[in-house]
């Protein structure tokens, strides 16, 4: 019984989609009720996923759509992060993995300058060679543990984010990009020359979180999963200060929109200094994790080559979003270390696709759906103002931006019988219409004349008499409630069967014009 | 230590790093675009001279050109490959710095791949020796230097004031819009705004190899204190550059011969940082917004 009515399942009927119909959208089931059920977390009426809940105007089934997939990407993603790499790859392909992880989380926090405070600071690198400078100083010399370097790196950080953040205040944009470039060759050429920072070879010997009786695989994945936890953390600072007040204070306030911010009362200085002063410090704390996990710092901190590298990360993923941070550093960073036995090409390759980046793309990679969007509209409207319309139906491109589908068969269904009812119309037609006024009519008439009264109120052609029986004139309905009609024309007809023939002649012309 | 010694070195570091900045200044005020391939111009520039001098001949006119006209070629090539595609798009600014960043990378990697780390020295092109100037002694490197970059200079200044191209530039600088629509071709003259730079940094690539080596990733210094001197001067303002190489050099000469050599670019930072926070734009930088 149960084979038999599998092999008897009806197969869906082939139903051709309106045209614009959404396949792609991954729909929940679910009953309309479960439209108010959410994840929340705890404490706050934040969830974790924006699920809107729509009828199907056809089935009338409860359909539930996942407006926002990032947290679930989010999700897979890091889980990825967590379980592939200790598992998978030998020796150098965790320490690369730690490498990412590290640049990854620099580059989530330095988006908050970039990006949240748009102050096109280039000192990241170094706000992190500071840190990882001034703590490994405190080891070397003083005998600071790995925590206590943990906790000095961002107090390092801050400082020196509060000696550049000075400038910061009354340069703009590319005058205080540029500053930054020298004050990175500054620091590089300070640490190189002074004798008790270790000169070319850097500051060596400072204290490690890897217990010394771990294994070295042991203390390789340990870094890894602590520079994990460490992206982990930049990625909620990222969201705790974009998605919160600061964040929401700066994007009242973006470039060339600012006096407009400072009328509402929005002190956006104060704003971008503090934001950058909380990513100093948060570069600064990553500078002290790279301390404690190269025993040390050195030089190549300060290098205009990791600055453009790093920067390269960013520009691929596209400026403005932590995604983009986290990928474009994953993809620098597999061109950087799984292609090394290429040598300096592997670094012109990664400057030809930051050279390609710019060039074509607005946003970097997650700017693409964006400006894929906008290329589209500019395609379609080029497109509308070739052929406006086809005989009244709904362009393809019209067809997406409606969301009763069935208004498009309407039209569709009308613009046909229109054509149809075209090829009736001739001049015995007309004819017939004024001599067979109560009697019995045609076939054609009178489909003609069911579709002419089966036309909406509105503008619907009337007669009206002005003098019973002597003058008639034609008017058009309003459509609306207490709207008297407005008279279509001067024509004066004497006879009643002369102004509906009148009226009748009005439809065709508009008929044969549609 | 003999003052006036560090006094001639500074001024003639001074006339090469205010080649380096005019040019940066320039193509900021007429392109809108912070060229930071310019390094990479002075390095290519460097090795044309170079490669002309093992392949063609020592003389000095001969290296000379051959290093201006490389640098020119490589600033036709920063023109084509970051201002021409780029000029006319949105967020051109900070698109075209991204773009001149990694065409610099992308050069600096190259050289290294093409010519090894391996240094390379110039031939002496102003000969060995000294004169002596009332109590200074002057050798010939750097009064070669001086005169030439003062020449170069001087040529470029008037080609800019009196050349139909020139007054194209200028037109460019103070409004692009308004100069293409009084028919400046404004692709036309951005590339010969970056052939002129390019060649101004492809001469103070030759004269600063005359004290220093050629090497792939020798160009960075030169960038650095060029967009030193370009931003305390002012961007867009050749007096300005002009005025802050002056005191940009006799900042070194005095921290060199009061404090040692190591804390020269530490005082030059807090100078230009001073003079930047008296003066945003600038010691004649043009006013704000103006190039909106």
């Amino acid at each position: 019984m149960a084979a038999q009515s599998d092999s008897q399942e009806p197969t869906a009927p082939a139903v051709p989609l309106a045209v614009g119909a959404r396949r792609w959208l991954p729909v929940l089931r679910g009953h309309g009720g479960a439209s108010w059920r959410r994840w929340r977390y705890p404490f706050t009426r934040r969830t974790p996923l924006l699920i809107e809940t729509d009828f199907n105007p056809v089935t009338l089934n409860a359909e539930r759509r996942i407006l926002n997939p990032a947290p679930i990407l989010w999700v897979i993603g890091l889980a990825a992060l967590a379980i592939a790499p200790p598992q998978i790859g030998n020796n150098s392909f965790v320490l690369s993995a730690t490498s990412f992880a590290m640049y990854a989380a620099i580059n989530v926090i330095w988006m908050l300058t970039i990006g949240t405070a748009g102050i096109f600071s280039l000192a990241s690198l170094a706000t992190v060679g500071v840190g990882a400078y001034g703590s490994s100083y405190l080891s070397v010399y003083f005998g600071f543990p790995w925590w206590a370097m943990w906790l000095t790196g961002p107090l390092f950080g801050l400082v020196f984010g509060v000696i550049i953040a000075i400038p910061a205040i009354r340069l703009e944009g590319f005058y205080y990009a540029l500053l930054t470039v020298g004050i990175t060759e500054l620091c590089r050429a300070f640490v190189t020359q002074d004798q008790t920072l270790g000169s070319a070879n850097g500051l060596l010997g400072a204290d490690s979180f890897v217990p010394s009786s771990m294994s070295d695989r042991g203390g390789l994945v340990l870094g890894y999963y602590l520079a994990l936890l460490l992206l982990l953390g930049a990625l909620v600072l990222y969201r705790v200060v974009n998605g919160q007040r600061l964040g929401r204070l700066l994007r009242a306030a973006p470039e060339k929109h600012e006096a407009f911010a400072e009328a509402l009362g929005i002190d956006y200085r104060t704003t971008r200094i503090q934001v950058f002063l909380i990513s100093s410090a948060a570069l600064g704390g990553v500078g002290a994790f790279y301390a404690t996990l190269l025993h040390g710092a050195t030089p190549s901190l300060f290098t205009m080559d990791q600055l453009l590298l790093l920067l390269a990360m960013v520009v691929v993923g596209g400026i403005g979003t932590a995604e983009g941070a986290v990928v474009g550093t994953l993809i620098v960073v597999l061109f950087d270390k799984v292609f090394i036995g290429l040598g300096p090409i592997r670094l012109i390759l990664i400057a030809g696709i930051m050279l390609g980046t710019v060039l074509f793309l607005r946003g970097g990679l997650f700017g693409i759906p964006a400006q894929y969007l906008a290329w589209r509209g500019k395609r379609r409207s080029e497109r509308r103002g070739r052929h406006s319309s086809k005989g009244g139906e709904v362009m393809p491109e019209d067809a997406i931006e409606i969301t009763d589908k069935q208004a498009i068969f309407v039209r569709r269904f009308d613009a046909r019988l229109r054509a149809e009812l075209k090829k009736l119309i001739t001049e015995d037609l007309i004819k017939e219409h004024r001599a067979t006024f109560g009697q019995r009519r045609s076939d054609a008439l009178e489909r003609v004349l069911t579709y002419f009264r089966s036309v909406a109120v509105t503008d619907k052609y009337a007669i009206l008499a002005v003098k019973p029986f002597a003058e008639y004139r034609i008017v058009a309905l309003s459509g609306r409630r207490g709207v008297p009609p407005r008279a279509v024309d001067d024509q004066v007809f004497t006879s009643e069967h002369d102004a509906l023939h009148g009226v009748f002649l009005k439809r065709v012309q508009d008929l044969m014009d549609s | 230590m003999d003052p006036y010694y560090l006094l001639l070195t500074a001024v003639s570091l001074a006339s090469i790093y205010g080649l380096l900045a005019i040019g940066i200044s320039i193509i900021w005020s007429s392109l809108g675009m912070i060229n930071l391939a310019q390094g990479f111009t002075f390095t290519v520039a460097g090795y044309g001279a170079w490669l002309a001098a093992q392949n063609i001949s020592t003389n000095g006119f001969v290296v000379v050109a051959a290093g201006v006209m490389t640098g020119a070629l490589a600033g036709a090539l920063t023109g084509l490959l970051a201002f021409i595609p780029l000029y006319d798009k949105p967020n051109f600014p900070l698109r075209s710095l991204i773009a001149t960043l990694a065409i610099s990378l992308m050069g600096g990697q190259a050289l290294l791949w093409l010519f090894t780390p391996r240094v390379k020295a110039l031939p002496k092109i102003f000969g060995v020796g000294s004169i002596h100037i009332g109590p200074a002694t002057a050798s010939y490197d750097k009064i070669g230097a001086i005169v030439c970059s003062a020449i170069l200079l001087l040529l470029t200044l008037g080609w800019m004031k009196g050349s139909r191209r020139g007054l194209e530039i200028r037109a460019m600088m103070q409004n692009p819009e308004g100069a293409a629509l009084v028919g400046v071709g404004l692709r036309s003259t951005a590339m010969a705004v970056m052939m002129v730079t390019g060649a101004m940094a492809g001469l103070a690539s030759v004269l600063l190899s005359q004290t220093y080596f050629i090497s792939p990733f020798a160009g960075t210094t030169p960038l650095v204190k060029g967009m030193v001197v370009a931003l305390a001067g002012g961007l867009g303002s050749v007096a300005g550059a002009l005025i802050a190489a002056v005191l940009i050099g006799f900042v070194e000469a005095f921290t060199a011969v009061q404090l040692g050599g190591q804390y020269v670019l530490m005082t030059q930072f807090l100078f230009i940082i001073a003079v930047l926070l008296v003066r945003p734009r600038g010691i004649a930088g043009m006013i704000e917004h103006s190039r909106e």
